[in-house]
């Protein structure tokens, strides 16, 4: 029975934590690209969908329509992917951070039944209004 | 590495933990966190103290599952394994007692998902392992060498269920015998280990998520509303996992190829040309994965790129106007050039180069464009169709980027099949056996000749599903899907009938043909030992050369054979060789289906299971005989097209009259057919009629001597029978008396044409008899009618014979020979 638990926290504090690191960083890699970060920025003012793209010839008025166009395409485009990079840096930062405190509690979870054993005899618990 | 089982080394220790925990006490650990945190939370919501401790207790059920399901499920191999105990899988070594004999290791094989897939696959029960594996604890240190003697030489990672399951089969003395018994050989359970591992990766993979570039990936290309509604987007298939794509080693160079040419500043475009069945579609399917994954290193202007295939037939039912349609194709184009991403794919591109049903010659308007080089296209054109479109339109193919894709070996083949049937199995509710994808390819190589591989192993696989016994696809369903849509005849005779024909295949042909009782007897020996599974696989069933004036039953065989055995006369395919005399004829011989069905290639193509009789084969022009050497040595004849066609389970019968008169000397000066058979061979051979090296690609060269009279009196009874046969629908006999015979062999013999002016002089007399009469009404339904020597006297007249024989020389000469 002593090798069981020597054999389990002998992996919880090697392979264990670290299949959580590369849990966490897969993770990460799979927001990050869902959310293609790099790939918004790279193309932060291209016009948005292709709309009003297209180059335009003839009169001065036309192109400068035209150019018009493309501009409020961009900004459009910028717009939107801008929001984008925000939402997905809040959500990438998100996970990093609770990744990193379970990874910081995940050694001293095999104490968590002494630690609530201590809490209990202690009595406090949260007072709810 | 020590062959010694470690019953306490930690990692087959942690095995037994392992499947002590699986299943349900997994699931009951999972019920216990639950309890302890929800009731711990709730009762620290409420107040009670005692929550804490319960909060906490869930962590050791937690812990436990993480440990099972991190590394307790399959623990990992150590990496500088001493012995066996280090690489053993986990789910066999939570199964060995702790001084395991090879029946012990193939019970505790049998238990797990690797024993199932053999089991299922191979053929190889829990029942015959255990059978043949030694019960000595002994013999257990043997099968660990043999098994980690696999291990190095797989280098899989560990030693798996497969390779204990090779190493006590090797054990057993007589396990060739045992696994041909399964159609299997030892390295067949190698294929087995490395197609389970193989199978185990793909699932892996299927289920891995995939980095394809995320929500923002497609916001700077344009929108695609056309190309929605008339193409098959593939990247988009392929992202949300609808195919699977196997990534063949002989498409690898295409596929570089192709990367280049789309990495490249020049002619955006590429044509795939191959056979049809070579896997172009796969390739460009192969294409898109690659340029969707974001770990290839593929340049950013190819990256995550959508390739699009367009739907040719909806294109033309959309537009079917000329005009239509190239007014929607210049909008698509110019859709798919807007949107920046797309890369445009016309599968079957001929479809849209030449005028026929279900295409259009669109050569104008996509000219242009391709000479252009901007858009970004792949063509799919099929070989022969490529050398047309280039011969009519060589500018267009110049401006073309070719890319060859040949067809696949024989171990990519079965690769593809192995991981295709997972498809096959899912839609038709079907288990392929090891067994089945062997015989798939082996038959698809010989029999079916309108694809190339993969794709025509791949065919006879589907199709084999159909031919399923209790949903497992076995070498049976194989050769039964084959002998369906060919007629051909693969399995070794089991049915009881087949097995009596064969026996008594001699008595069979001798029902409709006397004597010859030696020719008879080669070609049935031939038959019964192709049948028996014991004839070379790579000839025809037999090839023969029949010699013998003519009249003499030759051809007759040739008949009676296709219908004794094959199942019919119109199972023959017959070549008369004196319309071959040109040297231009042999284009005839080997002529393309489509244009010529007559062709001997063609023909036999369409029935590779018959007698293909040549008929006056020393008629043909020399080059036509160079031509035949080929068949009749390996069983191969190359057509037009280059198609191999196969004539191996054919039987080849070349007839000749050359030495008619020498046989018939020989005969007349007393000598037996063994006697000069040799001699007369050396005679046509010195005379330039034949070449010794086209002689001797024969199996057997048979004389067929002239029918005396005494034999031509049984003819005479033969063809009697065939009249009543045909009178039988009229319910009348008909019956020659024996002086009658006399006169009718008297009058119809003659040496030069032998039975077949005979044969015309009893039909002429006997069934003028019976025309006269039916019509006179002297005769009922169930009546015989007699006929006697008065009255085949007065048909032919007295002493007629002169008459008649010129009178039937004559006949022959002009329309018939044998």
């Amino acid at each position: 029975m002593s090798m069981i638990i020597v054999w389990a926290l002998s992996w919880w504090y090697s392979a264990g934590w670290k299949a959580r690191v590369v849990s966490l960083r897969e993770r990460l890699a799979a927001s990050y690209d869902y959310f293609s970060i790099d790939l918004l920025l790279r193309t932060l003012f291209s016009p948005f969908r292709q709309i009003s793209a297209g180059k335009v010839s003839g009169p001065i008025g036309l192109q400068l329509r035209a150019f018009v166009d493309r501009l409020i395409s961009r900004i459009i485009g910028s717009i939107v992917r801008i929001i984008l990079i925000f939402v997905g840096a809040v959500w990438l930062a998100l996970q990093a951070l609770i990744g990193a405190l379970l990874l910081v509690i995940w050694p001293l979870l095999p104490f968590a039944p002494l630690v609530g054993f201590i809490m209990m005899l202690s009595g406090w618990v949260p007072v709810w209004m | 590495m020590d062959v010694t089982f470690e019953y306490t080394h930690p990692r087959i220790a942690k095995s037994r933990i392992g499947k002590l925990l699986t299943g349900l006490n997994e699931r009951l650990l999972i019920v216990l966190i639950l309890v302890f945190s929800v009731s711990g939370i709730a009762l620290i919501v409420l107040g009670v103290p005692i929550g804490w401790l319960m909060l906490g207790l869930a962590a050791w059920p937690y812990g436990i599952v993480a440990w099972f399901r991190g590394e307790l499920k399959r623990v990992p191999v150590e990496t500088s394994p001493r012995s066996i105990a280090g690489v053993l899988d986990s789910d066999i070594a939570s199964c060995l007692p702790k001084n395991p004999s090879p029946k012990d290791i193939a019970s505790a094989v049998m238990q797990t998902q690797a024993g199932l897939f053999y089991a299922v696959r191979f053929g190889i029960t829990p029942n015959f392992l255990l059978e043949i594996a030694s019960p000595e604890q002994s013999h257990t240190t043997e099968v660990w060498d043999d098994t980690l003697e696999l291990f190095e030489e797989l280098d899989q990672g560990s030693v798996t269920a497969g390779m204990l399951i090779y190493a006590i089969i090797k054990q057993f003395p007589e396990h060739a015998a045992l696994l041909a018994h399964n159609h299997l050989e030892l390295d067949d359970l190698k294929q087995g280990i490395v197609w389970q591992l193989h199978l185990g990766m793909l699932v892996e993979k299927h289920s891995a998520p995939g980095r394809t570039g995320g929500i923002g990936r497609d916001w700077s290309f344009g929108y695609t509303p056309l190309l929605n509604r008339f193409g098959q987007n593939i990247s988009q298939q392929i992202a949300a996992g609808g195919l699977l794509n196997v990534e063949l080693e002989s498409h690898k160079d295409s596929l570089d190829q192709l990367i280049d040419t789309f990495s490249s500043e020049g002619r955006q475009n590429a044509v795939l040309v191959g056979e049809t069945g070579v896997g172009k579609t796969t390739v460009v399917h192969a294409f898109a994965e690659r340029l969707l994954d974001a770990s290839s290193k593929l340049p950013g202007s190819l990256k995550f790129r959508q390739v699009v295939m367009l739907d040719s037939a909806a294109l033309l039912s959309a537009a079917p106007g000329k005009g239509e349609l190239e007014d929607l194709i210049m909008r698509i184009f110019s859709e798919a050039f807007s949107a920046k991403n797309i890369i445009l794919c016309l599968d079957d591109a001929q479809l849209f180069f030449e005028e026929g049903i279900g295409s259009v010659d669109l050569a104008n308007v996509l000219q242009p464009i391709i000479d252009a080089g901007r858009l970004r296209l792949i063509l799919t054109m099929d070989e022969q169709r490529f050398l047309q479109i280039s011969r009519r339109n060589p500018s267009l193919v110049n401006s073309l980027n070719r890319v060859s894709i040949k067809p696949s070996s024989k171990d990519d083949t079965l690769r593809v099949m192995q991981d295709q049937l997972i498809v096959n199995e899912f839609k038709r509710k079907v288990t392929y056996t090891y067994q089945s994808l062997q015989e798939s390819y082996k038959l698809s190589e010989r029999y079916v000749h309108d694809l190339a591989m993969p794709g025509r192993a791949l065919k006879l696989l589907e199709s084999a599903a159909g031919y399923a016994e209790n949903g497992l696809v076995t070498m049976n369903s194989v050769q039964k899907a084959i002998e369906q849509t060919l007629g051909v005849k693969i399995a070794v005779a089991s049915e009881t009938t087949e097995r009596e024909t064969l026996l008594n295949l001699e008595d069979k042909i001798h029902e409709r043909m006397i004597n010859q009782v030696r020719a008879v007897g080669v070609v049935s020996d031939a038959l019964r030992r192709a049948r028996a599974g014991v004839r070379n696989q790579n000839r025809p069933i037999g090839t023969f050369l029949f010699l013998g004036p003519t009249g003499v039953g030759k051809t007759e065989l040739a008949k009676a054979l296709a219908d004794v055995y094959f199942g019919g006369e119109d199972r023959m395919i017959r070549l008369d060789l004196n319309e071959y005399v040109r040297n231009e004829d042999v284009a005839r011989l080997i002529a393309d289906g489509a244009d010529d069905p007559s062709s001997l290639t063609a023909q036999a193509m369409k029935q590779p299971f018959s007698v293909v009789l040549l008929d006056e084969i020393e008629k043909a022009h020399p080059n036509v005989l160079t031509t035949l050497l080929q068949l009749l040595d390996e069983g191969i004849l190359r057509d037009v097209k280059n198609r191999e066609v196969s004539f191996r389970d054919a039987v080849v019968i070349a007839t000749s009259n050359a030495g008619a008169d020498r046989i018939r000397e020989y005969i007349d000066r007393g000598y037996k057919m063994e006697q000069f058979e040799d001699q007369l061979v050396d005679e046509l051979i010195n005379s330039g009629q034949f070449r010794p090296e086209f002689l001797n690609r024969f199996d057997e060269i048979v004389t067929f001597k002239p029918l005396d009279k005494p034999e031509l009196m049984q003819v005479i009874d033969l063809i009697i029978a065939g009249t009543n046969k045909t009178l039988a629908s009229q319910k009348i006999t008909v019956a020659v008396d024996q002086a009658a015979k006399e006169i009718l062999v008297e009058r119809g013999y003659d040496p030069r044409l032998g039975a077949r002016p005979m044969r015309r002089i009893v039909q002429r007399v006997v069934e003028n008899h019976i025309a006269k009469a039916i019509l006179s009404g002297s005769v009922n339904p169930g009546a015989t009618i007699t006929i006697t020597s008065t009255q085949v006297e007065e048909t032919l007249g007295k002493n007629d014979k002169a008459a008649a024989i010129e009178q039937e020389s004559g006949y022959t000469a002009d329309s018939a020979s044998d």
